[in-house]
């Protein structure tokens, strides 16, 4: 067998996954701090206040990342849990499952920052625009998913149902994205392109993507580290785990 | 006008669910293993019965 594919195949058992996770989670957290850091020190201090907004539009290099990562997030969550459901591997069901706080905490930034960045500018916390609509309707997916997998005591029927919530929701996305150009919009278009020229100033471009790319690293650590708590839940009572709580493995 | 209040705001709520996010989970594995190894020691603690029981 191809050696990847071996891999792959071993990592979807309980005990080898822990160790991966085990491993690299810190990794992925150390090298998102960094980044984390890099990227708001340019923010901050790097980047020139803009003519228009002052001061206000560094809260863009925090809400421009954290909407983007609400929006992947809950596209890897599906992808998992479409996995999940038609091949039954119980690694991707806590993959899944482990998405959704994650998810919902980087919607809660958005939508928390946006609304920061809305008072001065916009004159109001909040305005029932359908971006900012959707945004909220996403973290009430994330919130029904979450709840629907602790509702239910049968861990597998809960990460299957939870799964299809998230299967169903990916229909939101797309509105998401293109809310802005849908309907008449107080929340500003497309700016930023990940191909093409962005319209935004050059130099906004580097610390945003540097953001960006902290975003991403701290999504794989916290996916790891909240998949493996949950996968030590389901196996508690079997060898590896008390091997592994005594020190022995 | 610099809204220094308003950026320092949303600055402040990206470190808290960061925070929050990096913290709650580690705590969750640390206890599903303690939990683990006081289950094994309530298996070691409980003694093997010496007769055959029916």
């Amino acid at each position: 067998m191809n050696p990847l594919l071996r891999w792959f195949h071993q990592l979807g058992s309980p005990p080898t996954f822990d160790r991966f996770a085990a491993r690299w989670a810190p990794w992925c957290h150390a090298g998102a701090l960094v980044l984390l850091a890099w990227g708001t020190w340019l923010a901050l201090f790097g980047v020139p206040a803009d003519y228009q907004q002052g001061d206000s539009f560094r809260i863009l290099f925090i809400h421009v990342p954290a909407a983007w990562m609400s929006m992947f997030v809950f596209g890897v969550m599906a992808l998992y849990a479409a996995i999940a459901m038609v091949w039954h591997i119980k690694l991707c069901e806590i993959l899944a499952m482990a998405c959704a706080p994650v998810g919902a905490a980087f919607t809660v930034v958005t939508l928390a920052t946006g609304s920061i960045w809305g008072k001065p500018m916009w004159g109001t916390w909040w305005d029932w625009d359908p971006r900012l609509t959707t945004e909220l309707v996403l973290l009430f997916l994330y919130l029904g998913v979450m709840g629907l997998y602790h509702a239910i005591d049968d861990r597998r029927a809960a990460a299957r149902a939870a799964g299809l919530l998230a299967i169903v929701g990916v229909a939101l996305l797309p509105v998401i994205r293109y809310s802005v150009v849908w309907w008449n919009s107080l929340h500003q278009g497309q700016t930023i392109r990940m191909f093409g020229e962005s319209s935004i100033d050059p130099s906004m471009v580097a610390p945003l993507w540097i953001m960006v790319g902290a975003t991403k690293l701290w999504f794989a650590g916290s996916l790891l580290v909240r998949a493996r708590a949950d996968n030590l839940r389901r196996e508690t009572g079997k060898d590896w785990v008390r091997r592994l709580a005594e020190g022995t493995r | 006008m610099s809204y220094l209040g308003y950026v320092v705001g949303a600055y402040g709520v990206f470190a808290a669910v960061l925070a929050w996010d990096l913290v709650v989970p580690r705590l969750q594995v640390r206890r599903e293993l303690r939990l683990a190894r006081q289950r094994a020691a309530r298996q070691a603690a409980t003694p093997v019965p010496t007769e055959l029981t029916r």
